[in-house]
Formats: structure tokens, sequence, C-alpha cells
């Protein structure tokens, strides 16, 4: 009972810390990791094991872990290195790539290319944030998309506010639809040994549909304010062409290629059994190798926060884990669905939307992988299903508020910086009913499919 | 004439707007208080009234998240929006006389800026507070109180120093002991003195 109670307490009181950011998240999770390991697997459970299985450090030095790990169908505990390793790798490219100018240029590109009219370039915006969104991490393609927005605004003379909200709800929804595109997907799919084209095929098709849905809602929702925008045809050629946005012409090319690679080898790694570790470490290793003397630069532009964030959460969560917390919690879930799966299976998208609209969705996803585990197993309803709801409901959710999601974050300090203030009320009139459609749309589609 | 930035931080009631006032006419440099983040719209051609709310609020850790050093605070958001205003007069050279903004933090990497902090005694500063919102005592406390505890969380809510600690500010003066008058005459002195 002891190590139930310290790691309930050691739980609550890191997710109580990190909403309050009294200090920095990553402080918070690793501190929060050491008492997990001193006080509930020492202290409590006095088990080496436990600690051992936890710190998972054995997995790496293992041919599964960079190899055929897609094939793996049991549910791994403790510190996740596939995705840390996964995550990392794909910082370093993406830093690489913006280091270039390829962001700004492919922005800059597509406003061009539909002649610099308002409504296209906010139509377009939705469309690249979703793609982008899909291979890499939302912040990026907020924090490049949200600035060219910012500066078109000021030049095609309209409110950018809607137009970046779009954006960011698409860049959460493109997050949905693959398994790199938001963490609580890749700590999905490396926990359950799912690929990228289970992600496609499943959450990817839901959040297709969705997206039609999206770009109709935000278009009758912002076409007025959207259609106010009158520039004048000569204030066009003060605006920078997209080349110009290309720092290194080589570099950019080699970025792009890069790009490609990693999009092919993600798309393939079912087929050809590379892990996400391996991928993430190989793209990472030839950004750096291309990058020449910027290598350095790169390497210290990486998050390493987000990491050490995600290593210490592992470990909190892992305390849940083998004290049994979990199951305790699956079985809850199960006894007020009565075993029914459609309650089961909406219980897991709902809940998960509304706490991923108020809390960080990833330790919540860490949280709920050994819960739908269980529950799969004493259920006896399909996982992967539980899996696409989990998915769904927690990439999904963070767009309502503005604190769901990193990117919804990026995006409202973006705005503010030309002196645009989103506030709480006027964030969620727009964003919380596109939460509701797609959520509705996912639902619905989860049922008739699945069920 | 070498650049001058005069911060002014103050308790409610203890005459530190007037003290600062002064200090903008003797010098003759412009005064930025409530008019800052009205400046701040005009510059970035938005408007006034939707900024307004959030000048010297503090930010609500609840409902705001910080991701890579960005905010979904407003509060946060409106103040570094005034912080990177004063930080961009300062290092264009400008002199002026600024009113609370955690302008004692914001630059205090300026060789310019002399910070000051002005306290008072509690019945004086309730006296003052009577006299010019036409209160009495109890009601006075309650405005001094209310104002007081505002400043203090806007200021520690963005600012890793203690609102009103004198290790934060160059000088820190209790305008009770000699009057609004007579203390600016002691701070003119001092700022002299350090521009010699």
């Amino acid at each position: 009972m002891l190590p139930q109670i310290l790691a309930v307490v050691i739980f609550v009181a890191m997710f109580i810390l990190i909403v309050t950011e009294i200090v920095e998240r990553h402080i918070i999770t690793l501190g929060c990791a050491v008492l997990t390991l001193l006080l509930v697997f020492g202290l409590g459970m006095q088990s080496m094991d436990a600690i051992v299985q936890t710190l998972n450090v054995h997995s790496i030095f293992t041919l599964d872990f960079w190899y055929a790990a897609g094939e793996t169908s049991e549910a791994s505990s403790g510190i996740n290195w596939e995705t840390i390793i996964f995550i990392a790798g794909m910082m370093i490219m993406v830093e690489g790539m913006a280091h270039v100018g390829f962001f700004r240029w492919l922005c800059m590109r597509i406003a061009k290319m539909v002649k610099y009219k308002v409504i296209p370039i906010f139509m377009t915006f939705m469309i690249l944030s979703f793609i982008l969104a899909m291979f890499i991490d939302s912040i990026t393609v907020i924090l490049f998309l949200a600035a060219v927005t910012v500066e078109l605004s000021q030049l095609l003379k309209f409110n950018p506010v809607s137009m970046i909200l779009a954006e960011v709800f698409c860049a959460n929804l493109g997050g949905s639809a693959t398994m790199c595109g938001d963490p609580p997907n890749i700590i999905i799919g490396t926990s359950f040994g799912y690929s990228f084209a289970d992600f496609v095929l499943n959450t990817g098709v839901i959040a297709l549909v969705a997206l039609i849905f999206v770009l109709i809602y935000f278009y009758v929702a912002c076409r007025k304010e959207l259609t106010a925008g009158n520039a004048k045809l000569e204030e066009l050629s003060s605006l920078p062409s997209p080349e110009s946005a290309i720092t290194n012409k080589g570099g950019f090319i080699v970025s792009c290629i890069i790009f490609l690679a990693a999009v092919v080898l993600l798309i393939t790694h079912a087929q050809t059994g590379l892990s996400v570790a391996f991928i993430g470490t190989f793209i990472s290793i030839i950004t750096l190798i291309t990058s020449g003397k910027a290598a350095l630069s790169l390497l210290k532009k990486v998050d390493y926060k987000t990491l050490l964030f995600f290593v210490g959460l592992f470990v909190v969560v892992g305390g849940l884990e083998e004290t049994g917390i979990l199951e305790i919690l699956a079985d809850f879930i199960g006894d007020i669905s009565g075993g029914n799966a459609k309650i089961m299976i909406a219980i897991i998208i709902w809940v998960s939307a509304i706490a991923s609209a108020f809390i960080d969705n990833i330790p919540f996803a860490a949280t709920m992988i050994p819960v739908i585990s269980n529950l799969a197993a004493t259920q006896g309803v399909n996982l992967e299903v539980l899996s696409w709801a989990l998915a769904a409901g927690t990439d999904i959710g963070g767009s309502a508020t503005p604190i769901g999601a990193s990117a919804n974050v990026v995006g409202i300090a973006t705005a503010a910086k030309s002196g645009h203030i989103i506030r709480w009320g006027k964030y969620c009139k727009l964003m919380a009913p596109a939460t509701i459609i797609v959520l509705i749309i996912s639902t619905v589609m989860i049922f008739a499919r699945y069920l | 004439m070498s650049q001058l930035i005069i911060s002014v931080g103050r308790e409610f009631g203890s005459g530190g707007h007037e003290i600062a006032d002064k200090l903008a006419k003797h010098y003759e440099l412009p005064l930025y208080d409530h008019n800052l983040l009205r400046e701040v719209a005009a510059s970035m051609n938005v408007n006034h009234d939707e900024l307004q709310p959030y000048d010297e609020a503090k930010k609500n850790r609840f409902f705001s998240r910080t991701v890579r050093g960005m905010s979904s605070s407003a509060a946060h958001n409106v103040a570094q929006l005034q912080f990177d205003y004063l930080k961009k007069k300062a290092s264009n050279g400008e002199s002026f006389v600024v009113v609370g903004r955690c302008s004692e933090t914001v630059l205090k990497d300026s060789p310019a800026l002399v910070s000051l902090f002005i306290l008072g005694d509690k019945d004086a500063k309730a006296e003052r507070v009577m006299k010019l919102y036409n209160k009495d005592k109890k009601d006075a406390l309650e405005l001094m109180e209310e104002h007081d505890k505002y400043r203090k969380e806007y200021h520690n809510s963005h600012c890793p120093g203690k609102w009103g600690d004198s290790r934060n500010y160059e000088l820190s003066i209790n305008s009770s002991k000699l009057g609004v008058d007579e203390t600016v005459k002691i701070i003119t002195a001092y700022i002299d003195a350090r521009r010699k």
C-alpha cells in the first residue's frame, strides 16, 4: 500500500507543479523521478528489479531497439528511449532545415503561388500546416508559419489572429495523422510496436476527413474578418522574394533531400524493419555531417529540456505502473463502462480530449498507455482501437484551449509580438467548436469502422 | 546631455508618481506611465483598448503555459511588449522617466539607469490617499492594500527580484519623512552626483 500511495502522491505533485510552472518542467519531472526511484522503488518496494525495469537502459543495447522493433507487440514499460532518441534526431534535422531557410522559403513560396490573396493564403496555409505537422513537430511548424502570417498581415492589411489560430488547429490535427506528428503518437507507436502506415491508415484517415470539415468551418467563421484586408498592388512589391529566405543554397538542397529521406524511411519502416530510434539517429548523423561548421550550433539548439522532461516523466509513470495503480484505473474504466466497448472508447476519446485541453497531453498519454494495455487484456477490447481513440483524444483535445498544446502557445506568443493579444475567450470561441466537431467526427468514424 | 533613464517604483500613496513627474520636469524628460502602452499600441498599429486590461497585470500561472520561453499569458505578452519597447528606447540612447513596469529590472543593463523606490509611512500615505481620492481612512487603507498587492503581484510574476526589496534599487527613500518636494531635491542631488 505504501509504494502505491507514494507513487500517486509524487505523480499528482508532478502534475500540479507542471501546471503552476514554479520551476521549469524538466526539473519537476526529473526531481519527481528521483523521488520515485528512492521512495517508491527503494523505500516502498525495495525492488532493484523495478528500478532496472523502469530505467530501461538495457533495451537500447538490444537488436530489437534498432531493427525490427515494429514487430514487437508488447507494451514496454519505463523510460521509452526509442521515443526520446527519435525526437532528438528529428529536432536536429528540423534545426538543420530551419538554419538554411527551408520553412520560411516554403511559406513565402506558397503565398506567392496564390498571388498574395488573403483567402487563398488562409486555405493553403492551413493545408501546409497540416502536412508539415505530419512529419515535424508542431512547434516548429507554427513558429515559422505564424511569423510569415504576421509579416504578410502587415503588408496585406488583415488581422492575423484567426489565420494563426486556424494554422495552430491544423498543425495539431496534422500531428494526429501520423506516428511522428505528435509526441503522444510516438509514445503510443513505440510502446505497442505500431508502424507509420498503421497510424496513417487509422488516425490519418480520421484526420484527413476531419480536415475537410475544419477547412469549411474556419472559412465560414473567418472569411469576413479576412476579406477586410485590402492592400494596394504597389505594396506587394515590398514583399521579400521566397528565394531571399534561403541562407545557403547547397545546404538548402541537402536539407530537402534529408527531409525526403526521413519521410521515405518513416513511411517504409514497417517494411525495412528499421525502428524510429534508428531513423532518428541516422537522420541526425547525416544532418550533422552535411552541416559542416554549423553542426555545433545545431546541437546547441536541440531542446534538451524537453528530452529530459520525457526521461523524468517516464520514470514517474513507471512508478504508477510498477505499483499497479494504472491497473486499478483500467479496472475502474472497465467497471463504469460495464464492459461495453463503445462506452469504453467514448470515455477514452472524450476524457483524453478534455484532460488534454487543460494539461500537457504527453504525460497524460504516457500514463494512459499501460491503462489501455490493461483494458485490452482484461476487457477484451481491441488494443489498436483503444490506441487510435487515445491518439485522437489527446492530439485533438489540446486545440480547445490556449494551454492545451505547445503549438497553441507558440501561435499566441507570435501574434502577441505584433501587438495582437489573444485572450482565452477569443481563442476558445473559435477553437473549441472546431475541436468538438473533430472529436465528434473521430468518435463516429471509430464507432463505424471498428465496432 | 548624456543619456539619463530614471525608473521609479512606488508604494500606493507614497507620492511616487508625483515625484516621477517632478523629476521629469526637472530634467526635461518625457514621463512614461499608463501612456507607455498607448505608445506601444500606436507603434504597432493596434487598438490600445485590446492591450489596456493587461497593463501592469500579473501572470496567472494556472491559466497560462510556457513553451520554450514563449507564453500564452496575455498579461505576460503585454508586459513583454512594454519591456521590449523600453529596451529599444534605452538602446536608442533616449532619456526618459518611467513609473513602474518592472523598469528597474528590465533596464538594469543600461548604464544610464538610475532606479528608485519610493515608500512611505502608513499613516502619511493614508492621509494623502484620503485627500486625493476623497475617501475616509478605512477606505483609503483598503485602496492602498489593494493597489500595493496588485503592483507586488505584477512585479513578482515578471521579475526574479521582489517588489520593494531595496537590493533591487539604487535608492529606496521614504517620502513621508521630508515630503515630496524635499525628497525630489535629495534625489536630484543624488542623480547629479551620480552623473558627474
